[in-house]
């Protein structure tokens, strides 16, 4: 027997079986290796275009950022941003709000009590939303919430209609959190007795939560960027809003109107950069506070999905 | 509400009658023409090879074959003389009074605390009930002396073991008169499955304990009286000693000393 394993006495293992000789798997090793580089590599091309937009709004914004930025209004083509940073906070509340109201029902309906072919259609129906240009729910806004109502260009028009455009996304995040809850918890609080309603709110919500948080946030970030919806709905103003009946500015708005002035640079410029600018830091702000909350709180699933 | 599952004194000394059961798939019949009484405060085995319908049949004692989307149940199922699948009765009260211990560990995300209380809050009992109900639980289910001292600490961090009788703590909680058990030791290593399976008779001085096992020197062991299935059909059901030594059946004599299975 030349068999090094259990023949007993010094045998040493034969050469090729603990040093390759092919050298297969060196080179695997040195692939492995430039794997190792490339990732990264493709990583920082992804986010050069990122990184270097996130430059050009901060070189232009920051240097003629001031406190009155935030707490004071448009004056001309000067003076400061509160009134559009007010109406954005004013519509994403009112567009979170409904999203998040009609989304959770809808993902609850979907996941739990809907025939599959109901949920199918539901389901299919949500992707067609999320799928409608943004521009064609300003248009249906603008018909229905401002012109057909009478109410003309209002916060409510436009907080209503960014809740529908947000509503796909919350949505199908819920729908697809709350059906991979694993099933053997829904057994379980069933057979202990649950109604189907119990067992959502007090088992499948919470697990699902950190992932229904990510899809709101992400609703949030995409509401925030959209101009022209809101723009058909809430129209616009340079003084804050005291009423969800009046027009409101808003920071997107702010963007692409400020910066689209033909015949102004300058100070106006300059409003449209810090408005982009202030975007930015409310997505970051939003994104770093549902990352945290969602950390903490996936830790205490951990085991769950073995 | 008149055909809810109240507390009529038990016709006779069996808490549950299986009466001529047949549960369907839409392209096979999984369990044909079951009839079996269950004794209180007794343990009874399950037992018979992969696929024989042993799941399937305790599914349909506590009515979670609802949630088995196209299985069609055929026949009765009588808990202290009333058939729980009557148009009148609620399978959420029927669940409350029969409950289920699935094979693997089925912790819900939440504090020890919580887990065992689970089943109470949705009942909305008193707090200082619940204090007093998970304490017990706990005791009961063995684990009191282990965790007692931590009833906060996340129940998806206890061992398998702990787990598993965490789970039966939660189901103690709500009082059940039945409480099904399906393999409840087969994920566990031998220690903690022996832990699990010295409760089985302590937990049926007070009510009927039905289980499932693969296990057949389990079922020897725990069992008072022991079924045995096969394919869908009840083969034989017999104090365990007979039905272990002088089976009348010869499925059941070949099964026994492994000829299948
Ligand atoms: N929902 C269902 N639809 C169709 N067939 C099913 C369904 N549930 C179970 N079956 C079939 O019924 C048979 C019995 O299944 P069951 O799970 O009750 O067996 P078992 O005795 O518990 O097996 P094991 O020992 O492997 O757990 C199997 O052949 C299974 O494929
Ligand atoms: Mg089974």
């Amino acid at each position: 027997m030349t068999g090094p394993a259990g023949a007993g006495g010094p045998a040493l293992a034969p050469r090729n079986e603990l040093v390759d000789s092919s050298g297969r798997l060196r080179r695997r090793l040195l692939f492995d290796r430039a794997i190792g580089w490339a990732l990264p590599l493709a990583f920082v091309a992804v986010l050069f275009p990122l990184f270097d937009m996130l430059y050009w709004i901060s070189t232009r914004a920051l240097p003629t950022f001031t406190w009155a930025t935030l707490t004071e209004n448009q004056v001309g083509t000067g003076g400061g941003l509160y009134p559009m940073i007010l109406g954005t906070l004013v519509l994403i509340a009112l567009g979170t709000a409904l999203s998040t109201g009609i989304g959770l029902v809808a993902g609850f309906y979907t996941s739990e009590y809907a025939p599959a072919p109901v949920a199918r259609v539901a389901r299919i129906a949500g992707n067609l939303l999320a799928g409608v240009p943004a521009i064609v729910l300003g248009y249906f806004g603008y018909f229905l919430l401002v012109l057909y109502t009478h109410w003309g260009f209002t916060a409510l028009a436009g907080g209503i209609t960014l809740g529908i455009f947000m509503t796909p996304y919350v949505y199908r995040t819920a729908d697809v959190a709350l059906s991979n809850v694993p099933p053997s918890q829904r057994e379980a609080a069933l057979a202990m007795g649950s109604r189907r309603d119990q067992y959502l709110v007090r088992i499948a919500f919470p697990i699902a939560l950190p992932t229904i948080l990510t899809g709101i946030f992400f609703a949030m970030a995409l509401g925030l960027g959209e101009a022209a919806p809101i723009l058909f709905t809430a129209g616009f103003s340079s003084t804050p809003i005291t009423s969800l009946m009046q027009p409101t500015g808003f920071l997107s708005g702010a963007v692409w109107l400020f910066y689209d002035f033909p015949s102004t640079y300058g100070s106006f410029l300059g409003l449209a950069f810090q408005a982009a600018f202030l975007s930015v830091v409310i997505v970051l702000a939003l994104n770093v506070a549902v990352q945290l909350f969602s950390d903490r709180y996936r830790e205490r699933l951990r085991g769950l999905y073995q | 509400m008149s055909a809810t599952l109240g507390d009529v004194p038990p016709p006779d000394a069996s808490v549950l009658t299986v009466e001529h059961l047949s549960v369907r798939a839409p392209t096979k019949t999984i369990l044909s023409d079951i009839s079996i009484e269950f004794p209180d405060k007794d343990v009874t085995g399950i037992i018979g090879p992969s696929g024989c319908g042993k799941t399937t049949l305790i599914r349909t004692l506590n009515r979670m074959i609802d949630t088995s989307p196209g299985l069609v149940v055929e026949g009765r199922v009588r808990y202290r003389g009333q058939d729980i699948y009557d148009r009148a009765v609620n399978p959420v009260l029927v669940r409350q009074r029969i409950g289920m211990v699935f094979q693997r560990p089925t912790v819900f995300p939440l504090s020890v605390f919580e887990n065992v209380a689970f089943g109470l809050r949705l009942q909305r009992a008193e707090e200082s009930t619940v204090e007093e109900v998970v304490r017990r639980s706990l005791v009961r289910a063995g684990l009191w002396n282990e965790i007692g001292n931590d009833l906060d600490q996340p129940a998806l961090e206890l061992s398998g073991g702990q787990q598993q009788r965490l789970c039966i703590a939660r189901a103690l909680a709500i009082e059940p008169r039945v409480l099904l058990f399906d393999e409840p030791t087969s994920s566990l290593d031998p220690i903690a499955a022996q832990k699990v399976e010295e409760l089985f008779a302590e937990l049926a001085r007070d009510f009927a304990v039905i289980i499932v096992t693969h296990n057949l020197t389990q079922a020897a062991r725990v069992a008072s009286r022991t079924a045995f299935l096969y394919q869908g059909r009840l083969v034989e059901f017999a104090p365990t000693e007979e039905l272990f030594e002088r089976p009348r059946e010869r499925l059941t004599q070949e099964y026994i000393t492994g000829r299948f299975g």
